[in-house]
Protein backbone atom coordinates (compact mmCIF):
# COMPACT_ATOMS: atom_id res chain seq x y z
CA UNK A 1 0.00 0.00 0.00
CA UNK A 2 2.83 2.47 1.16
CA UNK A 3 4.32 2.07 -2.37
CA UNK A 4 1.12 3.99 -3.88
CA UNK A 5 1.71 6.21 -1.57
CA UNK A 6 5.22 7.31 -2.58
CA UNK A 7 5.41 10.46 -5.04
CA UNK A 8 8.81 9.33 -6.91
CA UNK A 9 6.49 6.51 -7.82
CA UNK A 10 5.02 9.23 -9.89
CA UNK A 11 7.53 10.45 -11.84
CA UNK A 12 6.20 10.80 -15.62
CA UNK A 13 9.87 10.73 -16.54
CA UNK A 14 10.80 7.54 -15.06
CA UNK A 15 9.06 4.41 -17.26
CA UNK A 16 8.82 2.34 -14.29
CA UNK A 17 6.54 4.76 -12.79
CA UNK A 18 3.08 4.00 -11.79
CA UNK A 19 1.18 6.40 -14.03
CA UNK A 20 3.44 5.41 -17.06
CA UNK A 21 2.60 1.82 -16.19
CA UNK A 22 -0.76 2.49 -16.09
CA UNK A 23 -0.49 4.31 -19.89
CA UNK A 24 1.34 1.12 -20.77
CA UNK A 25 -1.51 -1.19 -19.76
CA UNK A 26 -3.75 1.03 -21.11
CA UNK A 27 -2.03 0.86 -24.26
CA UNK A 28 -2.16 -3.19 -24.63
CA UNK A 29 -5.77 -3.49 -23.94
CA UNK A 30 -6.47 0.02 -26.44
CA UNK A 31 -4.65 -1.87 -29.24
CA UNK A 32 -5.82 -5.57 -28.41
CA UNK A 33 -9.14 -4.45 -28.25
CA UNK A 34 -8.92 -2.67 -31.52
CA UNK A 35 -8.18 -5.37 -33.39
CA UNK A 36 -10.33 -7.89 -31.57
CA UNK A 37 -12.73 -5.74 -32.86
CA UNK A 38 -11.77 -5.54 -36.33
CA UNK A 39 -11.53 -9.20 -36.25
CA UNK A 40 -14.96 -10.30 -34.71
CA UNK A 41 -17.14 -7.96 -35.93
CA UNK A 42 -17.67 -8.67 -39.15
CA UNK A 43 -16.95 -12.66 -38.29
CA UNK A 44 -19.70 -12.44 -36.02
CA UNK A 45 -21.84 -10.75 -38.60
CA UNK A 46 -20.84 -13.03 -40.77
CA UNK A 47 -21.68 -16.50 -38.98
CA UNK A 48 -25.16 -14.97 -36.92
CA UNK A 49 -26.88 -16.08 -39.30
CA UNK A 50 -25.79 -19.76 -40.43
CA UNK A 51 -25.52 -22.61 -37.46
CA UNK A 52 -23.07 -24.63 -39.13
CA UNK A 53 -21.07 -21.52 -40.11
CA UNK A 54 -21.39 -20.52 -36.73
CA UNK A 55 -20.94 -23.89 -35.24
CA UNK A 56 -17.38 -24.40 -36.82
CA UNK A 57 -16.09 -20.40 -35.80
CA UNK A 58 -16.86 -20.81 -32.29
CA UNK A 59 -15.81 -24.24 -31.64
CA UNK A 60 -12.19 -23.28 -32.94
CA UNK A 61 -12.93 -19.46 -30.58
CA UNK A 62 -13.30 -21.95 -27.45
CA UNK A 63 -10.39 -24.45 -28.46
CA UNK A 64 -8.19 -21.31 -28.48
CA UNK A 65 -9.51 -19.75 -25.35
CA UNK A 66 -8.66 -23.23 -23.32
CA UNK A 67 -5.30 -22.55 -24.45
CA UNK A 68 -3.70 -21.12 -20.99
CA UNK A 69 -2.41 -17.69 -21.25
CA UNK A 70 1.09 -18.39 -20.11
CA UNK A 71 1.56 -21.50 -21.89
CA UNK A 72 0.42 -19.30 -25.01
CA UNK A 73 2.95 -16.70 -24.49
CA UNK A 74 5.83 -19.40 -23.85
CA UNK A 75 5.22 -21.19 -27.27
CA UNK A 76 5.02 -17.65 -29.04
CA UNK A 77 8.55 -16.20 -27.75
CA UNK A 78 9.73 -19.07 -29.72
CA UNK A 79 8.14 -17.67 -32.94
CA UNK A 80 7.79 -13.91 -32.55
CA UNK A 81 10.38 -13.29 -29.57
CA UNK A 82 9.63 -10.49 -27.26
CA UNK A 83 7.97 -8.13 -29.33
CA UNK A 84 4.46 -6.14 -29.18
CA UNK A 85 2.88 -9.18 -31.41
CA UNK A 86 3.83 -11.53 -28.44
CA UNK A 87 1.70 -9.91 -26.22
CA UNK A 88 -1.46 -8.93 -28.58
CA UNK A 89 -1.88 -12.15 -30.03
CA UNK A 90 -2.72 -14.15 -27.15
CA UNK A 91 -4.81 -11.45 -25.82
CA UNK A 92 -6.61 -10.75 -29.27
CA UNK A 93 -7.02 -14.62 -29.10
CA UNK A 94 -9.05 -14.55 -25.94
CA UNK A 95 -11.73 -12.12 -26.68
CA UNK A 96 -13.02 -13.91 -30.05
CA UNK A 97 -15.03 -16.42 -28.12
CA UNK A 98 -17.26 -13.66 -26.49
CA UNK A 99 -17.22 -11.45 -29.08
CA UNK A 100 -18.04 -13.15 -31.83
CA UNK A 101 -20.58 -15.11 -29.53
CA UNK A 102 -22.15 -11.76 -28.44
CA UNK A 103 -22.66 -10.07 -31.91
CA UNK A 104 -24.07 -13.04 -33.38
CA UNK A 105 -26.29 -13.29 -30.58
CA UNK A 106 -27.21 -9.89 -31.17
CA UNK A 107 -28.09 -10.06 -35.23
CA UNK A 108 -30.38 -13.28 -34.38
CA UNK A 109 -32.15 -11.34 -31.65
CA UNK A 110 -32.68 -8.69 -33.96
CA UNK A 111 -36.40 -8.63 -34.68
CA UNK A 112 -37.63 -9.17 -38.54
CA UNK A 113 -40.91 -8.21 -37.46
CA UNK A 114 -39.87 -4.52 -36.45
CA UNK A 115 -37.46 -4.51 -39.60
CA UNK A 116 -40.06 -5.04 -41.70
CA UNK A 117 -42.38 -2.30 -39.63
CA UNK A 118 -39.53 0.10 -40.50
CA UNK A 119 -39.27 -0.92 -44.02
CA UNK A 120 -43.20 -0.60 -44.27
CA UNK A 121 -43.23 3.08 -42.86
CA UNK A 122 -40.26 4.05 -45.88
CA UNK A 123 -37.19 3.80 -44.16
CA UNK A 124 -33.98 3.27 -46.68
CA UNK A 125 -31.56 0.79 -46.00
CA UNK A 126 -29.67 3.08 -44.01
CA UNK A 127 -32.63 4.44 -41.33
CA UNK A 128 -33.30 1.00 -41.13
CA UNK A 129 -30.19 -0.13 -39.87
CA UNK A 130 -29.23 2.83 -37.61
CA UNK A 131 -33.15 3.67 -35.70
CA UNK A 132 -33.98 -0.08 -36.02
CA UNK A 133 -30.86 -2.65 -36.17
CA UNK A 134 -28.89 -1.19 -34.24
CA UNK A 135 -30.71 -0.21 -31.38
CA UNK A 136 -31.52 -3.72 -31.23
CA UNK A 137 -28.30 -5.18 -31.39
CA UNK A 138 -25.97 -3.19 -29.57
CA UNK A 139 -26.65 -3.43 -26.08
CA UNK A 140 -25.54 -7.54 -26.38
CA UNK A 141 -22.37 -6.30 -28.77
CA UNK A 142 -21.04 -4.00 -25.91
CA UNK A 143 -22.11 -6.54 -22.88
CA UNK A 144 -19.91 -9.10 -25.21
CA UNK A 145 -17.12 -5.65 -25.18
CA UNK A 146 -17.40 -5.34 -21.49
CA UNK A 147 -16.43 -8.72 -20.68
CA UNK A 148 -13.44 -8.95 -23.34
CA UNK A 149 -12.30 -5.56 -22.09
CA UNK A 150 -12.10 -6.16 -18.52
CA UNK A 151 -10.77 -10.05 -19.38
CA UNK A 152 -7.79 -8.82 -21.52
CA UNK A 153 -7.49 -5.89 -18.59
CA UNK A 154 -6.17 -9.05 -16.61
CA UNK A 155 -4.28 -11.16 -19.25
CA UNK A 156 -2.38 -8.24 -20.02
CA UNK A 157 -0.41 -7.97 -16.78
CA UNK A 158 1.22 -11.06 -18.36
CA UNK A 159 2.59 -8.29 -20.90
CA UNK A 160 5.93 -8.51 -19.21
CA UNK A 161 6.67 -12.11 -20.04
CA UNK A 162 6.26 -11.00 -23.49
CA UNK A 163 8.84 -8.02 -22.76
CA UNK A 164 5.96 -5.52 -22.91
CA UNK A 165 5.50 -3.24 -19.76
CA UNK A 166 1.98 -2.61 -17.98
CA UNK A 167 1.16 -2.86 -14.73
CA UNK A 168 2.21 -6.44 -14.61
CA UNK A 169 5.53 -5.24 -14.11
CA UNK A 170 4.82 -4.68 -10.54
CA UNK A 171 3.66 -7.64 -9.58
CA UNK A 172 6.66 -9.64 -11.90
CA UNK A 173 9.46 -7.46 -10.79
CA UNK A 174 9.00 -7.26 -7.36
CA UNK A 175 8.13 -10.35 -6.27
CA UNK A 176 11.39 -11.52 -7.23
CA UNK A 177 12.95 -8.45 -5.05
CA UNK A 178 10.54 -9.55 -2.67
CA UNK A 179 9.03 -5.96 -2.74
CA UNK A 180 5.90 -7.35 -1.31
CA UNK A 181 4.22 -3.76 -0.81
CA UNK A 182 5.13 -3.25 -4.84
CA UNK A 183 3.33 -6.22 -5.84
CA UNK A 184 0.54 -5.73 -3.88
CA UNK A 185 0.45 -2.13 -5.36
CA UNK A 186 0.25 -3.86 -9.04
CA UNK A 187 -2.83 -6.11 -7.79
CA UNK A 188 -4.39 -3.24 -6.51
CA UNK A 189 -4.28 -1.46 -9.36
CA UNK A 190 -5.24 -3.90 -11.64
CA UNK A 191 -8.19 -4.85 -9.79
CA UNK A 192 -9.27 -1.20 -9.97
CA UNK A 193 -8.86 -0.17 -13.52
CA UNK A 194 -10.71 -3.83 -14.50
CA UNK A 195 -13.39 -2.79 -12.14
CA UNK A 196 -13.90 1.20 -12.94
CA UNK A 197 -13.84 -0.32 -16.88
CA UNK A 198 -16.91 -2.65 -15.99
CA UNK A 199 -18.55 0.14 -14.61
CA UNK A 200 -17.84 2.43 -17.40
CA UNK A 201 -19.39 -0.18 -19.66
CA UNK A 202 -21.65 -1.25 -17.46
CA UNK A 203 -22.91 2.43 -18.02
CA UNK A 204 -23.31 2.74 -21.00
CA UNK A 205 -24.81 -0.21 -21.83
CA UNK A 206 -27.69 0.87 -19.49
CA UNK A 207 -28.16 3.81 -21.64
CA UNK A 208 -28.37 1.61 -24.46
CA UNK A 209 -30.59 -0.86 -23.24
CA UNK A 210 -32.83 2.23 -22.77
CA UNK A 211 -37.01 0.84 -22.72
CA UNK A 212 -35.92 -2.89 -21.84
CA UNK A 213 -36.35 -5.29 -18.82
CA UNK A 214 -32.93 -5.66 -17.88
CA UNK A 215 -29.54 -5.38 -19.02
CA UNK A 216 -28.02 -9.25 -20.76
CA UNK A 217 -24.86 -10.13 -20.43
CA UNK A 218 -25.62 -12.28 -23.65
CA UNK B 1 -58.58 10.47 -49.39
CA UNK B 2 -57.31 8.14 -51.87
CA UNK B 3 -58.96 5.73 -55.19
CA UNK B 4 -57.24 2.02 -55.23
CA UNK B 5 -57.88 0.25 -57.74
CA UNK B 6 -56.74 -3.39 -58.95
CA UNK B 7 -56.55 -4.76 -62.16
CA UNK B 8 -55.83 -8.49 -62.53
CA UNK B 9 -53.31 -8.36 -59.62
CA UNK B 10 -51.34 -11.98 -59.51
CA UNK B 11 -48.97 -13.15 -57.11
CA UNK B 12 -47.31 -16.59 -58.20
CA UNK B 13 -43.91 -17.61 -55.37
CA UNK B 14 -42.01 -19.40 -57.66
CA UNK B 15 -42.46 -23.36 -57.03
CA UNK B 16 -46.03 -23.34 -56.09
CA UNK B 17 -48.94 -24.43 -58.54
CA UNK B 18 -51.66 -22.13 -57.85
CA UNK B 19 -51.01 -17.95 -57.59
CA UNK B 20 -51.17 -17.32 -53.74
CA UNK B 21 -52.94 -13.87 -55.52
CA UNK B 22 -54.82 -14.69 -58.54
CA UNK B 23 -56.11 -12.31 -61.46
CA UNK B 24 -58.09 -9.83 -58.54
CA UNK B 25 -59.77 -6.72 -60.14
CA UNK B 26 -62.04 -4.26 -58.04
CA UNK B 27 -62.02 -0.77 -56.68
CA UNK B 28 -62.01 1.20 -53.20
CA UNK B 29 -63.73 4.04 -53.41
CA UNK B 30 -62.20 7.05 -51.65
CA UNK B 31 -62.58 7.52 -47.73
CA UNK B 32 -64.57 4.14 -48.29
CA UNK B 33 -63.56 1.10 -45.52
CA UNK B 34 -63.32 -1.97 -47.80
CA UNK B 35 -63.02 -5.11 -46.03
CA UNK B 36 -61.09 -8.54 -46.92
CA UNK B 37 -62.18 -11.58 -45.83
CA UNK B 38 -61.28 -15.29 -46.60
CA UNK B 39 -59.79 -17.95 -44.72
CA UNK B 40 -56.33 -18.86 -44.05
CA UNK B 41 -54.01 -18.76 -47.00
CA UNK B 42 -56.70 -16.66 -49.37
CA UNK B 43 -54.05 -14.11 -49.98
CA UNK B 44 -55.85 -11.47 -48.48
CA UNK B 45 -52.80 -10.56 -46.44
CA UNK B 46 -50.65 -11.08 -49.55
CA UNK B 47 -52.74 -8.84 -51.95
CA UNK B 48 -52.97 -5.75 -49.00
CA UNK B 49 -48.67 -6.12 -48.93
CA UNK B 50 -48.83 -6.33 -52.64
CA UNK B 51 -50.32 -2.27 -52.13
CA UNK B 52 -47.24 -0.82 -50.10
CA UNK B 53 -44.97 -3.14 -52.13
CA UNK B 54 -43.95 -5.30 -49.45
CA UNK B 55 -44.44 -7.58 -51.68
CA UNK B 56 -43.74 -7.36 -55.32
CA UNK B 57 -47.03 -8.29 -57.72
CA UNK B 58 -45.95 -11.15 -60.57
CA UNK B 59 -48.26 -9.18 -62.52
CA UNK B 60 -51.16 -7.02 -63.14
CA UNK B 61 -51.45 -3.32 -61.82
CA UNK B 62 -52.37 -1.21 -58.44
CA UNK B 63 -53.21 1.93 -59.68
CA UNK B 64 -53.66 4.54 -56.48
CA UNK B 65 -55.52 7.95 -58.00
CA UNK B 66 -54.34 7.62 -61.72
CA UNK B 67 -51.12 6.09 -60.54
CA UNK B 68 -49.34 3.06 -61.08
CA UNK B 69 -47.93 2.22 -57.77
CA UNK B 70 -45.19 -0.02 -59.39
CA UNK B 71 -43.85 2.46 -61.53
CA UNK B 72 -43.36 4.82 -58.21
CA UNK B 73 -40.24 4.35 -56.05
CA UNK B 74 -41.50 2.04 -53.32
CA UNK B 75 -39.86 3.63 -50.62
CA UNK B 76 -41.48 7.40 -51.48
CA UNK B 77 -44.92 5.08 -51.87
CA UNK B 78 -44.63 3.68 -48.05
CA UNK B 79 -43.94 6.83 -46.33
CA UNK B 80 -47.65 7.82 -47.27
CA UNK B 81 -49.28 4.85 -46.33
CA UNK B 82 -49.92 3.60 -43.20
CA UNK B 83 -49.66 0.26 -42.51
CA UNK B 84 -51.12 -1.20 -39.09
CA UNK B 85 -50.50 -5.04 -38.23
CA UNK B 86 -51.33 -7.25 -35.79
CA UNK B 87 -48.05 -7.90 -33.29
CA UNK B 88 -48.38 -3.48 -33.75
CA UNK B 89 -44.56 -3.46 -33.90
CA UNK B 90 -43.32 -1.21 -31.50
CA UNK B 91 -39.63 0.22 -31.02
CA UNK B 92 -39.01 -1.10 -27.59
CA UNK B 93 -36.13 1.23 -27.41
CA UNK B 94 -37.99 4.40 -27.94
CA UNK B 95 -40.76 5.84 -25.81
CA UNK B 96 -44.36 6.40 -26.73
CA UNK B 97 -43.88 9.94 -28.28
CA UNK B 98 -41.01 8.86 -30.02
CA UNK B 99 -42.78 5.79 -31.54
CA UNK B 100 -45.66 7.67 -32.82
CA UNK B 101 -43.72 10.32 -34.62
CA UNK B 102 -41.61 8.07 -36.45
CA UNK B 103 -43.32 7.75 -39.04
CA UNK B 104 -43.58 11.73 -39.48
CA UNK B 105 -39.37 11.85 -38.91
CA UNK B 106 -39.16 9.41 -41.65
CA UNK B 107 -41.20 11.46 -44.09
CA UNK B 108 -39.47 14.34 -43.28
CA UNK B 109 -40.69 18.02 -43.44
CA UNK B 110 -41.98 18.26 -39.77
CA UNK B 111 -40.27 21.22 -37.36
CA UNK B 112 -39.66 19.92 -33.67
CA UNK B 113 -42.36 21.74 -32.28
CA UNK B 114 -45.18 20.95 -34.92
CA UNK B 115 -43.63 16.67 -34.07
CA UNK B 116 -44.21 17.50 -30.47
CA UNK B 117 -47.99 18.99 -31.18
CA UNK B 118 -48.86 16.16 -33.49
CA UNK B 119 -48.12 13.42 -31.38
CA UNK B 120 -50.43 14.95 -28.56
CA UNK B 121 -53.16 15.54 -30.83
CA UNK B 122 -52.84 11.69 -31.94
CA UNK B 123 -52.64 10.60 -28.68
CA UNK B 124 -55.81 12.48 -27.67
CA UNK B 125 -57.08 10.81 -31.15
CA UNK B 126 -56.48 7.33 -30.09
CA UNK B 127 -57.52 7.89 -26.47
CA UNK B 128 -54.29 8.05 -24.89
CA UNK B 129 -53.84 11.53 -22.69
CA UNK B 130 -50.36 12.66 -23.77
CA UNK B 131 -49.37 13.72 -20.54
CA UNK B 132 -49.90 10.18 -19.12
CA UNK B 133 -48.63 8.16 -21.76
CA UNK B 134 -46.08 10.35 -23.87
CA UNK B 135 -42.94 9.03 -21.84
CA UNK B 136 -43.84 5.65 -21.57
CA UNK B 137 -42.27 2.40 -23.09
CA UNK B 138 -44.09 0.09 -25.05
CA UNK B 139 -43.68 -2.66 -22.52
CA UNK B 140 -45.52 -0.94 -19.82
CA UNK B 141 -48.63 -0.83 -21.92
CA UNK B 142 -51.43 -3.56 -22.55
CA UNK B 143 -51.94 -5.25 -25.67
CA UNK B 144 -54.75 -2.87 -26.61
CA UNK B 145 -52.77 0.68 -25.22
CA UNK B 146 -50.09 -0.86 -27.52
CA UNK B 147 -52.62 -1.13 -31.04
CA UNK B 148 -53.52 2.26 -30.40
CA UNK B 149 -50.52 3.50 -30.08
CA UNK B 150 -49.83 1.30 -33.66
CA UNK B 151 -53.18 3.34 -34.94
CA UNK B 152 -51.45 6.41 -33.99
CA UNK B 153 -48.15 6.26 -35.39
CA UNK B 154 -50.05 5.19 -38.69
CA UNK B 155 -51.95 8.29 -38.85
CA UNK B 156 -49.11 10.42 -37.93
CA UNK B 157 -48.49 11.37 -41.61
CA UNK B 158 -52.20 11.86 -42.10
CA UNK B 159 -51.69 9.27 -45.02
CA UNK B 160 -54.58 9.00 -47.42
CA UNK B 161 -54.47 4.72 -47.36
CA UNK B 162 -54.13 3.07 -44.55
CA UNK B 163 -53.54 -0.53 -44.61
CA UNK B 164 -54.69 -2.54 -42.10
CA UNK B 165 -53.71 -6.43 -41.34
CA UNK B 166 -55.94 -8.11 -38.43
CA UNK B 167 -55.06 -5.05 -36.13
CA UNK B 168 -57.51 -6.20 -33.36
CA UNK B 169 -56.78 -10.24 -33.50
CA UNK B 170 -54.46 -10.29 -31.02
CA UNK B 171 -56.94 -8.01 -28.55
CA UNK B 172 -59.55 -9.53 -26.17
CA UNK B 173 -63.16 -9.42 -27.34
CA UNK B 174 -63.54 -6.54 -25.10
CA UNK B 175 -60.62 -4.60 -25.97
CA UNK B 176 -61.34 -5.41 -29.81
CA UNK B 177 -64.89 -4.01 -29.45
CA UNK B 178 -63.34 -1.22 -27.87
CA UNK B 179 -60.91 -0.50 -30.99
CA UNK B 180 -63.54 -1.42 -33.67
CA UNK B 181 -66.03 1.17 -32.05
CA UNK B 182 -62.37 3.97 -32.15
CA UNK B 183 -61.72 3.16 -35.34
CA UNK B 184 -65.21 3.89 -36.50
CA UNK B 185 -65.60 7.30 -34.75
CA UNK B 186 -61.74 8.41 -36.14
CA UNK B 187 -62.97 6.98 -39.57
CA UNK B 188 -66.01 9.71 -39.27
CA UNK B 189 -63.21 12.52 -38.52
CA UNK B 190 -60.84 11.41 -40.70
CA UNK B 191 -62.24 9.59 -43.87
CA UNK B 192 -59.07 7.77 -45.20
CA UNK B 193 -59.12 5.15 -47.88
CA UNK B 194 -58.86 1.82 -45.57
CA UNK B 195 -58.31 -1.41 -46.64
CA UNK B 196 -58.81 -3.92 -44.10
CA UNK B 197 -57.52 -7.60 -43.52
CA UNK B 198 -60.10 -9.91 -41.14
CA UNK B 199 -60.90 -13.36 -40.89
CA UNK B 200 -64.07 -12.41 -38.67
CA UNK B 201 -66.76 -12.04 -40.31
CA UNK B 202 -68.39 -10.00 -38.07
CA UNK B 203 -65.75 -7.18 -38.05
CA UNK B 204 -66.37 -6.89 -41.72
CA UNK B 205 -69.71 -6.46 -41.52
CA UNK B 206 -69.69 -3.93 -38.43
CA UNK B 207 -66.71 -1.83 -40.25
CA UNK B 208 -66.80 -2.04 -44.10
CA UNK B 209 -68.31 -0.42 -46.04
CA UNK B 210 -67.70 -2.77 -49.02
CA UNK B 211 -66.36 -6.43 -48.58
CA UNK B 212 -64.38 -8.47 -50.74
CA UNK B 213 -64.30 -12.29 -50.43
CA UNK B 214 -61.66 -13.91 -51.65
CA UNK B 215 -60.64 -17.70 -51.64
CA UNK B 216 -57.21 -19.46 -52.41
CA UNK B 217 -56.22 -16.30 -53.89
CA UNK B 218 -59.47 -15.71 -56.14
CA UNK B 219 -61.81 -12.67 -55.50
CA UNK B 220 -65.29 -14.29 -55.22
CA UNK B 221 -67.74 -11.95 -54.55
CA UNK B 222 -67.44 -7.93 -53.74
CA UNK B 223 -70.26 -6.37 -51.81
CA UNK B 224 -72.17 -4.37 -48.96
CA UNK B 225 -72.81 -6.12 -46.15
CA UNK B 226 -76.42 -6.83 -47.32
CA UNK B 227 -75.76 -8.04 -50.75
CA UNK B 228 -73.11 -10.62 -49.24
CA UNK B 229 -76.30 -11.73 -47.24
CA UNK B 230 -79.25 -11.74 -49.22
CA UNK B 231 -77.09 -13.04 -52.59
CA UNK B 232 -74.10 -15.05 -51.73
CA UNK B 233 -72.37 -15.63 -54.88
CA UNK B 234 -71.30 -19.45 -54.25
CA UNK B 235 -71.99 -21.66 -51.05
CA UNK B 236 -68.20 -20.51 -49.80
CA UNK B 237 -69.77 -17.05 -49.26
CA UNK B 238 -72.85 -18.39 -47.74
CA UNK B 239 -71.29 -20.54 -45.30
CA UNK B 240 -68.61 -17.51 -44.80
CA UNK B 241 -71.49 -14.73 -43.72
CA UNK B 242 -73.27 -17.33 -41.63
CA UNK B 243 -76.27 -19.40 -41.13
CA UNK B 244 -79.07 -16.64 -40.10
CA UNK B 245 -78.31 -14.74 -42.52
CA UNK B 246 -82.08 -13.26 -43.27
CA UNK B 247 -81.72 -11.70 -39.32
CA UNK B 248 -78.17 -10.46 -39.85
CA UNK B 249 -79.73 -8.38 -43.35
CA UNK B 250 -82.61 -7.12 -40.34
CA UNK B 251 -79.73 -5.82 -39.16
CA UNK B 252 -78.29 -4.09 -42.19
CA UNK B 253 -81.29 -2.59 -43.48
CA UNK B 254 -82.72 0.60 -42.30
CA UNK B 255 -86.40 1.36 -41.83
CA UNK B 256 -87.24 3.83 -44.67
CA UNK B 257 -86.37 1.35 -46.58
CA UNK B 258 -89.86 -1.28 -45.99
CA UNK B 259 -92.07 2.29 -45.44
CA UNK B 260 -95.61 1.81 -46.27
CA UNK B 261 -96.31 5.28 -47.71
CA UNK B 262 -99.42 5.40 -49.92
CA UNK B 263 -101.09 8.62 -49.21
CA UNK B 264 -104.43 7.55 -48.07
CA UNK B 265 -102.66 5.05 -45.17
CA UNK B 266 -100.67 8.29 -44.15
CA UNK B 267 -102.92 10.57 -43.86
CA UNK B 268 -105.60 8.25 -42.45
CA UNK B 269 -103.88 4.93 -41.07
CA UNK B 270 -107.04 2.03 -40.12
CA UNK B 271 -104.49 1.47 -37.06
CA UNK B 272 -105.35 4.52 -34.83
CA UNK B 273 -102.56 5.16 -32.79
CA UNK B 274 -99.48 3.27 -33.34
CA UNK B 275 -96.10 3.46 -31.88
CA UNK B 276 -93.26 5.28 -33.23
CA UNK B 277 -89.81 4.36 -34.64
CA UNK B 278 -87.08 6.91 -35.72
CA UNK B 279 -85.94 6.72 -39.61
CA UNK B 280 -81.87 5.63 -38.46
CA UNK B 281 -83.27 2.55 -37.05
CA UNK B 282 -82.85 -0.97 -38.71
CA UNK B 283 -85.42 -3.51 -39.64
CA UNK B 284 -84.29 -5.63 -36.79
CA UNK B 285 -85.46 -2.48 -34.44
CA UNK B 286 -88.50 -2.01 -36.16
CA UNK B 287 -88.96 -6.36 -35.94
CA UNK B 288 -88.59 -6.34 -32.38
CA UNK B 289 -90.53 -3.13 -31.57
CA UNK B 290 -93.69 -4.61 -33.30
CA UNK B 291 -93.55 -8.07 -31.07
CA UNK B 292 -92.50 -6.39 -28.64
CA UNK B 293 -95.76 -3.99 -28.05
CA UNK B 294 -98.10 -5.85 -30.29
CA UNK B 295 -98.88 -3.33 -32.47
CA UNK B 296 -99.79 -3.46 -35.80
CA UNK B 297 -97.63 -1.18 -37.57
CA UNK B 298 -95.56 1.19 -36.62
CA UNK B 299 -95.48 5.11 -37.39
CA UNK B 300 -91.49 5.99 -38.73
CA UNK B 301 -90.71 9.29 -37.77
CA UNK B 302 -87.72 11.51 -39.10
CA UNK B 303 -85.16 11.78 -36.91
CA UNK B 304 -84.60 15.30 -37.04
CA UNK B 305 -87.72 16.82 -38.55
CA UNK B 306 -90.24 14.66 -36.13
CA UNK B 307 -92.58 14.35 -39.18
CA UNK B 308 -93.72 11.52 -40.20
CA UNK B 309 -93.13 9.46 -42.86
CA UNK B 310 -95.06 6.80 -43.04
CA UNK B 311 -95.65 3.34 -41.73
CA UNK B 312 -93.72 -0.34 -41.42
CA UNK B 313 -95.79 -3.48 -40.71
CA UNK B 314 -94.52 -6.71 -40.51
CA UNK B 315 -95.77 -7.38 -44.07
CA UNK B 316 -93.78 -4.38 -45.49
CA UNK B 317 -90.66 -6.28 -43.57
CA UNK B 318 -91.07 -8.92 -45.50
CA UNK B 319 -91.61 -7.99 -48.98
CA UNK B 320 -88.16 -5.83 -48.22
CA UNK B 321 -86.46 -9.13 -47.33
CA UNK B 322 -87.85 -10.73 -50.05
CA UNK B 323 -87.14 -8.03 -52.68
CA UNK B 324 -83.11 -8.00 -51.43
CA UNK B 325 -83.43 -11.66 -52.51
CA UNK B 326 -84.14 -11.00 -55.59
CA UNK B 327 -87.76 -12.79 -56.00
CA UNK B 328 -90.44 -10.82 -57.26
CA UNK B 329 -93.27 -10.94 -55.37
CA UNK B 330 -96.95 -9.58 -55.33
CA UNK B 331 -97.61 -7.06 -52.99
CA UNK B 332 -99.56 -8.53 -50.15
CA UNK B 333 -102.43 -6.16 -49.21
CA UNK B 334 -102.68 -4.78 -45.70
CA UNK B 335 -104.97 -5.73 -43.61
CA UNK B 336 -107.86 -3.88 -42.62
Amino acid sequence: MNYLLQPYNYDLSDPASIPNLFLDHLYLVGVTMLISLIIALPLGILVARRPRLYLLVITIADLLYTIPALALIGVLITITRLSLATAIIPLVIYTQLVLIRNTATAINGIDPLLLEVGKAMGMNARQVLLRVALPQALPTIIAGVRIATVTTIGIASLAYLAGQSGLGDLIFKNIVTRDFDAVAAGGILIALLAVVADLLLLAVQTVLNRGRTSVSLA
Amino acid sequence: MAKISFHEITKQYPGTSTPAVNAVSFDVAEGSTCMLVGTSGSGKTTLLRMVNRLIEPTSGEIVIDGKNVLQENPIALRRRIGYVIQQVGLFPHLNIAENVRVTAEIAGGWTKQRLDERVDELLELVGLPPAEYRKRFPRQLSGGQQQRVGLARALATDPAIMLMDEPFGALDAITRERMQNELLRIQRDVQKTILFVSHDIQEAFKLGEQIAVLDQGKLIQLGTPVDLLAQPANDFVRKLVGGDSILRQLEYLPVIDALENEPETVSSPPWGNVPTILSDATLLQAMLKLLETNAPALAVQDKDTQEKLGFITLASINREITHAHGHKTERTETAI
